[in-house]
This record gives C-alpha cells, structure tokens and sequence, in this order.
C-alpha cells in the first residue's frame, strides 16, 4: 500500500485536494479508532482526528516516504499527548473542568438506543465491552499506545516503533507490560464472535 | 519437566514477544506440559475479549468532511497567526532597540521606569516616538503583505512552487510543466480568474472561445492542473476549460467514505459544447484527463463478493458501488498499486438506469512513477483506468465494478478422529482463506469454487505488467511492453451461473455455515454472511462436520511398492452409506487423530493429501508405515522341475517352484486386516493355495494378494507355492489353463 500511499501524497503536494480527502478516506477508520481507543471518547477521538488531519495537511512535505501508517500514527499519537498534557493542564486549573466522559452516552443508554434483538445478551456484552474499554484506559499512555496500535491497527512490532520513535525492543516491553496488565484487568471469558 | 512457564512467558509467547531463544524454550515446555498448554488457552481466550472493541468506530461521511475542510481552511486561515507573531516579533525587536538604549542612557525616561511600569511604558513610548512608530508600522503592514502573497501562492498556485521538490513521478512532472506554461501563456485576468479564486467554475471563465476543438483538449488537462491547490474539495467537479463553455457548470458533490487502497474517482468533466442556461449533452466525449485532478471521490463501496477458485492463482471481485454522475459525460478513475488486478478484467456496469448510462470506453494512462526511498530512484507505482461514462440523467447511480485479481486463495482441510475401536470416525472439513493480495476485503460476500479453471495466463504476471495489455513475460520495471492484445483469461462467468444476488447477510453468533451448490463442472461454497480478509490474513471457516463415519482399516504390504514395511489405510466413502455424500470434497490434507481412552485423549496418526473426491466415490487414506504390523516373508524352499527339451537336446523349458512362509506380527491392541500382495515377475504362474484360511485373488497378471485377519497382539503364518513357468512350459501352462 505504501506505493498508493506515496503517490496520494505527492499529489496532495502537488496541490491536489482530492488525493488529501483519499489519505482521510483510506486511514479515516483506523486513525479515528485509535483515537477512540486512546481517549476512550468519541467526542474527543473526533476532535483529535481533526487535529491529526489537519497536521498531516501542514506537514506533508516532511514525510520522506516509507510507510505513510507510522508517520500518521506517528502524528496521531502526538497529537493524543499533547493533547492530554494539555488537558491535564487545564483539569489542573479548573474548578469544574469536564470529564471526559459527560458526552458519551452510558453503556445502558447505547443499548436502549440500539433496539437491540436481545437486551440481555446486549447488555451483558456492553458490560464487558466496558470492562475491556476501561482495562485498556487504565493503561499508562505508552503502554496504551503500544497495545493499540499492535493489536487493533495490526501494526508490526517495525512499524509501531517507528511511530512512537523508539526502539522494536522497547516496543515489546511496553507490548508485554501492556499484556501483563490487561491478563489482571480483562473479564475471563468472554464469547467473542467473528 | 522443567519449572512451569510463568504468565509473562506465557504472555511472550504468545504475542511473540520473546526473543527467539526463549521462544523455543517456552515451544519445547509447551510441547510437553499439558497445564501450561491449558494455561495459555485460558490466557488466548481472555485476551480474545480485546476483539470486543475491534472494528466498532467508523469515521461518518460529515466528519471526513469537516476534517477535510477543516484542514483546507486552516491553512489559508494560517496568515492572521503568522502576522500576528509578526507583530509581536517586531514590536520585540522595537523594544529591545529602545531598553538597548535606555541602557545606554540615550534614554532617560525609558530607564528611570520602574519594572512594573515597562509593559505600559513601552506602549506609551512606542506612540511618543512618532517617526519611529510610523517604520514600525510600514514594516508590519510589508511583511503582513508579504505575507498574504507568499500565502495566496502556497495556497493556491501550488504547480509553481513545485519545482523545486523532488519529482515525484512520471505523471506528476509533465502536469506540472504544463501547468506552469498555461499560467505564463495565459493573460493575467485569466490567471487571476482561475488560479486567484477559489470558486471551481473560474477556469471555465477563463477559457478562450476561439480555441479550435484540437487545441482544447491539451489545454484541458492544463487548466486543472493550473489551479490545483487547496481550494475548498467541495467543487471539484467543476468543469475544465473548454472550447465553448459560456454558462454555468454543473458542479457534483463531493462525497468522501473511508475507502480501500486503491481509490476510485470520478472525474466530471463538462461536456465541450455545453450551453448556459439548458445543458445539452455534447456528442463528442471529452479528451481524456492527463492528470487526476478535479475527481471526485466516491463512496466506499456497498458491497464485495469474491469468488475464490482454488484450482487456479484467481478470484472474481465483484463489488457494488454507487455513483454520483453528472448529466453529460464522466470520467470515473479507477487506481490502484501494490495489488494483483489483472487491468484487462476490469469491468463496469451500472446496475439501474441501463438504458440512461453507458460506459463508453476504458482508456489506461500510463502507470504513476514514485520515488523508491531505498534505491533514491523512480519506480513503477500506482496504475490507473479510466471509464468514459455517458449518462442522460444526473444524480446517483449504482455500478457493479468486476475484476480478477490474483493472490487470494484457499484450500480445504480434513481433520478426522478415529475411534477407539478405529471402526468409525468423526470428520470436520474446514476452509482456509489466505489474503495475499494486497488489498483488505471488508464484509466481503466469500464464494469459494471448486473446480479447474483454464488460464492462458497468470493473473499475478498480468497484474505485474507496465502496460495492461503487454505481454506478461517480458514486462520489466522499464520495458516498454505496448501492443494492444486482448486479454487471454478464458473463464467466462456469465455462462457458468455465477450471478447470483448480493446480498449480505447479518452477522451470525453461530458458527457460520458453508452452503454448497453444484454450477455446471464447478462446484461453489458459499460461506454465511460476510468475511472480512484483511492483506496478509488467513480465515479459518468449519465447513462441514460428521460423526460415526464407518470406516474399513487396513494394513498393506507390498515390497514392490513400499519396500519391507507395512502401510496403514483408512478407507471410507463419500455417500450417504458414510454420512457424507451432500458435496464432493475439495482437494486438501486429511489429519488423522485417534482416541487413546475414554477421557478422549488424542494421538496424532498421519496425515496425507486427498484429491478431489466426488459424490459417491472412495476414500483411501494413506497414513503411513504400521509400526505395530510387521511381515516377514521367507523363502523356504526352490527348485526347478519339469524340463522340457528341444529336438538337439538342450533345455527348451522348465518350471521354477518356491514355497514362501510369511509371518505376520501384530503387536497392536487391535485385530488387523492384512492384504499381503506378492509379485512373480512373470505372466506364468501357478499358485498352491495356503492351507490355513487365508484366501487369496490373483490381483493382475503378475500378482496375486492374500487376506488375513491378525489377532491383537498374535502372530500368523501362512505358507504359499508359487511356480512360475518358463521357455517351453510357458505354452504347457498356458494350454492348460
């Protein structure tokens, strides 16, 4: 994919704005779920996705080839911990500061919404989507990032090294510490289904 | 046994996150340590609740486009910031003048402040000095308009900047050249008018009316690409520049869904001949696009099916797509790189409003050239195809678009447990599906043929070539491979059946079936529901189980064929007798286990590769050398009788006579049937049948075969005489017979 990758690219700089809406389109779902994973809200994946974009329109010609996935994990991971040092911040300072959380609708609400064919076996899974969700949360940032990147966005040990811009050896420490944690924190058995 | 592996090295093991010595210690432990296997299941299992937040966040068709938007405008919104750190920055330097010279005491209103009083002071002063207030504010106001224009240019006038970076690709550079030849050909109203504004009809306005028809088209493609730039994406259909076009231009939303890796746009250009106020469609299509510019992106598509042949390198991609046309005529790009397409299959069909919509043609510029950042070096990239599409009728349309591509595959395999008794078994035939095309199949309808398909060529060298309709073998990185053959792949799909509905099943909890149909001399799985395949994934499915297959074993023994040892063979049938029978089987491996004791405990017993099976036919599975059966056979006796002679006395024939004992040891707890096959090297044979209920057949015309049951854990003997007949006595025995 790197080929198609790299000739979007340069015709974005070349000017071509439907080569930069084709690089939001091909990595629009994996970029926002990575957000969505990191933050663990969609208001904010949503917000960070925009930033994300908007940085790879600005520094599109600092990519010097190779896989276009890291360097825009790369971006999207920087944005997130900017953003979070920066939300740290502001919580720091605010006396009644948002949560996160206050736009996202309860698990219980999702499922009243979904009209679901079956309540329980809905709300037995949100129930341990949540588990999962908040397992993954408690995660410390890089542990998070690792996890995410390695496991639902399929990047290799290679690639998300170069996107967090570290070492493949320090990327499987944090893989394994990350795992460690979650085999504490994840629900035992869960029917996960294709 | 080694100390157990602990959860960390379980964890490692499994995410391969060891390195490769401790891999193998942790393969060697697992290997022999039932728990820690059963602990790594466990771990397997609760790490399989992290698929629970797979694939549940999809970006939606408004944020894709306020992203896009967002992006675009932010950078033209970009000068207020720079002029205001401009600003800022001058006024610093204006300041740091004046402290520099109130430190120096030329100032002495400016040092007697106090630190609390700078901020204001240095406001106050600013105004008090009015010559030097008056330079500040004319370099402000000159690098605030230098500003501005380094930005419109940027922004919009992209082409002339680029130069100076690197070339990109074969396509992009002459687009580029040309793009800046047509700004200095042009009039600097023209060049204001479409490169200065960001409206997309501008160019249209631009165009000169006296250009002849000829000289449009290379004009055409320039225009575009004069004005690329960071123009709002919305009104990318706008038209190029033409010949005649005087009124307004018919304008295509854009619409942008997540997409796969290769792109489909449409690129809409108006028609030449377009009148202002009542659009009429002109006859002569429009020239091709040189360049990708203007296209529209469409949405994703609605849905895949894949039709996966397994007796070829070949897969019919059939997706649905719709499409927004604009009355007239389109273009619709097709472009993708780094997959397996085979460009000469390449397909379009609107699936509504036939008589409304034609597809006109399919025309392939040349492939896209990239840098290679290892070798520093161009090389081939992406490939296009565009479609000529003339519509009568404006608005969206659904396109079926099909095409083979090579790399997918799959196969079938068998695993099958014996039981205790080994008089029955119980089958499960799986599908596996391999993704090596280069391209993620999402939700994608998964049809599987079984079948042999006639290819003249390979799908994968036809995807390769530079040219779509070069010859496979000679296409290199650079050899021009031109010529205009037809492509040669044979299959004809509208005559075998294969147009079935696309419909797209919910997602079952249940394990998903496999149906199966007979299609002519094909037979076609079709799996329940969607499949999503990423590149460089395989898919285990369940496609079929049964249970209490009778089943004949059988020990071998033929030195001719398989020299002093004796095979096993475990034979069945596929029909309705058997509990099979619905399908034929596909080609694939047979793992055969059997139950050891009554907790269900399994031992591996072979392995092997079936054929194709068809309804109703049998089963024999070799699963290698019986260790427990061993045969023996001794020659206890030889001598030669019955000479026959010739009128001058010489030997003319005679009869060889040898008298075998074959032991036969069985050391397994199972009583087994034996088929000993002996070989005579000659056509001329007699057999003294053996005494002790063996029975025996002759096999051809040179063997004869014995069967015997073996008791558990007992040994056998029989005894044969063979005379074979030679020279003369071949006759005698022959007469006889």
């Amino acid at each position: 994919m790197e080929g198609l990758d790299e000739s979007l690219v340069a015709a974005h700089l070349r000017g071509d704005p439907a080569a930069f809406r084709e690089l939001v389109r091909r990595y629009g779902d994996g970029v926002l779920g990575y957000l969505f994973r990191m933050t663990g809200s969609r208001d904010q994946a949503e917000d960070l996705f925009q930033e994300t974009f908007k940085r790879v329109h600005e520094k599109a010609r600092t990519f010097r080839g190779g896989s276009f996935k890291s360097w825009l994990f790369t971006i999207a991971t920087r944005v997130t911990i900017d953003t979070a040092r920066r939300r740290k911040r502001a919580t720091m300072l605010s006396l009644n500061g948002e949560t996160d959380c206050d736009d996202d609708p309860s698990p219980l609400e999702t499922i009243v919404a979904q009209d679901a064919a079956d309540p329980v076996d809905e709300a037995v899974k949100e129930e341990q989507k949540e588990q999962v969700r908040r397992a993954i949360e408690s995660l410390p940032v890089g542990q998070r990032a690792t996890l995410v990147l390695a496991y639902y966005q399929q990047l290799s040990y290679q690639q998300v090294a170069e996107a967090l811009g570290c070492s493949v050896g320090s990327v499987k420490t944090q893989m394994s510490r990350a795992l460690a944690k979650l085999a504490q924190r994840l629900p035992d058995s869960v029917d996960v289904t294709q | 046994m080694n100390q157990h592996l602990r959860e960390q090295q379980l964890i490692d093991y499994q995410f391969k996150l060891a390195d490769a010595a401790n891999m193998n210690v942790a393969q060697a432990h697992l290997d022999e340590c039932e728990e820690c296997r059963q602990r790594l299941q466990k771990l397997v299992r609760k790490f399989a609740s992290l698929d629970l937040l797979r694939d549940e966040v999809e970006v939606s068709e408004s944020l894709l486009s306020k992203t896009v938007e967002n992006a675009v405008q932010d950078r033209g919104m970009g000068i207020l910031p720079m002029c205001r750190r401009a600003i800022l920055a001058l006024q610093v330097v204006v300041f740091h003048g004046r402290d520099a010279r109130g430190t120096h005491g030329q100032d002495a209103r400016a040092t007697s402040q106090t630190p609390s009083q700078t901020d204001p002071g240095r406001v106050i002063w600013l105004y008090r000095l009015p010559a030097l207030g008056a330079v500040a504010a004319a370099v402000i106001a000159g690098v605030g308009l230098l500003l501005v224009s380094t930005s419109r240019q940027d922004n919009r006038i992209m082409p002339t900047v680029a130069p100076s970076l690197p070339a990109q690709s074969t396509a992009s550079a002459p687009v580029r050249e040309e793009a800046y030849a047509f700004r200095k050909d042009q009039s600097m109203s023209s060049v204001t008018a479409g490169v200065g504004k960001a409206e997309p009809t501008a160019p249209s306005k631009s165009s000169s009316p006296k250009m002849s028809l000829t000289d449009a088209q290379p004009d055409a493609t320039r225009s575009p690409a004069g004005r690329v730039g960071l123009a709002p994406p919305e009104p990318m259909s706008a038209p190029r520049a033409s010949v005649k076009a005087e009124g307004p231009v018919r304008s295509v939303p854009v619409r942008a869904y997540p997409e796969t890796p290769y792109g489909v746009t449409t690129n809409a250009i108006d028609a030449a001949t377009r009148m202002a106020q009542a659009p009429e469609i002109a006859e002569q299509p429009p020239f091709a696009p040189a360049s990708a510019i203007e296209l529209v992106v469409l949405p994703r598509r609605e849905n895949v099916q894949l039709t996966i042949y397994n007796g070829a390198d070949l897969t019919l991609v059939r997706e649905r797509r719709n499409l927004t046309l604009k009355q007239g005529w389109n273009w619709l790009q097709f472009m993708w790189a780094n997959t397996l397409i085979d460009p000469t299959s390449l397909s379009l069909e609107p699936l509504e409003h036939k008589d409304a919509v034609q597809v006109q043609q399919l025309v392939f510029p040349p492939r896209l050239r990239e840098r290679d950042p290892k070798r520093d070096e161009s090389r081939l990239g992406a490939q296009l195809g565009r479609w000529l599409i003339h519509s009568e009728i404006g608005g969206q349309v659904p396109f079926e678009l099909t095409y083979f591509t090579s790399g997918l595959a799959w196969r079938a395999f068998y695993m099958s447990t014996l039981s205790q008794d080994e008089r029955t078994m119980h089958l499960e035939g799986y599908v596996r599906i391999d993704n090596g095309s280069g391209e993620d199949y999402e939700d994608a309808q998964t049809r599987l043929v079984v079948g042999r398909v006639h290819l003249l060529d390979q799908i994968a060298a036809l995807a390769k070539r530079q040219h779509p309709y070069g010859s496979p073998v000679s296409s290199g990185m650079y050899g021009a491979t031109g010529g205009m053959q037809e492509g040669k792949t044979t299959l004809d799909f509208s005559k075998s059946g294969l147009d079935v509905s696309l419909v797209l099943h919910d997602v079952e909890q249940k394990p998903k079936g496999v149906h199966k149909e007979g299609l002519s001399e094909y037979f076609l799985y079709t799996i329940e529901g969607t499949e999503t395949i990423p590149d460089q994934w395989g898919k285990r499915l369940l496609s079929f189980k049964a249970a209490d297959i009778p089943v004949a074993s059988l020990c071998r023994y033929d030195e001719e064929r398989w020299g002093t040892e004796t095979i096993r063979f475990l034979s069945f049938a596929n029909d309705k007798e058997h509990k099979l029978g619905e399908t034929p089987l596909p080609d694939g491996t047979v793992r055969v286990y059997g139950r050891t004791d009554e907790q269900g405990r399994l031992s591996y017993v072979g392995a092997m590769a079936v054929k194709y099976i068809p309804v109703g036919e049998k089963v024999e599975l070799n699963l290698g050398p019986a260790r427990l059966v061993e045969v023996k056979p001794v020659l206890m006796d030889y001598r030669t009788e019955n000479y026959t002679f010739d009128p001058n006395g010489g030997v003319s024939g005679w009869d060889e006579v040898r008298t075998w004992k074959i032991e036969i040891a069985n050391t397994c707890p199972l009583a087994v049937d034996m088929e000993v096959t002996r070989g005579f090297e000659t056509s001329y044979w007699t057999l003294k049948p053996p005494a002790n209920e063996v029975s025996y057949e002759k096999y051809d015309i040179t063997h004869a075969r014995f069967r015997l049951t073996v008791e558990p854990r007992s040994k056998r003997v029989f005894e044969y005489t063979a005379i074979t007949h030679h020279g003369a006595r071949q006759e005698v025995a022959s007469n006889a017979k």
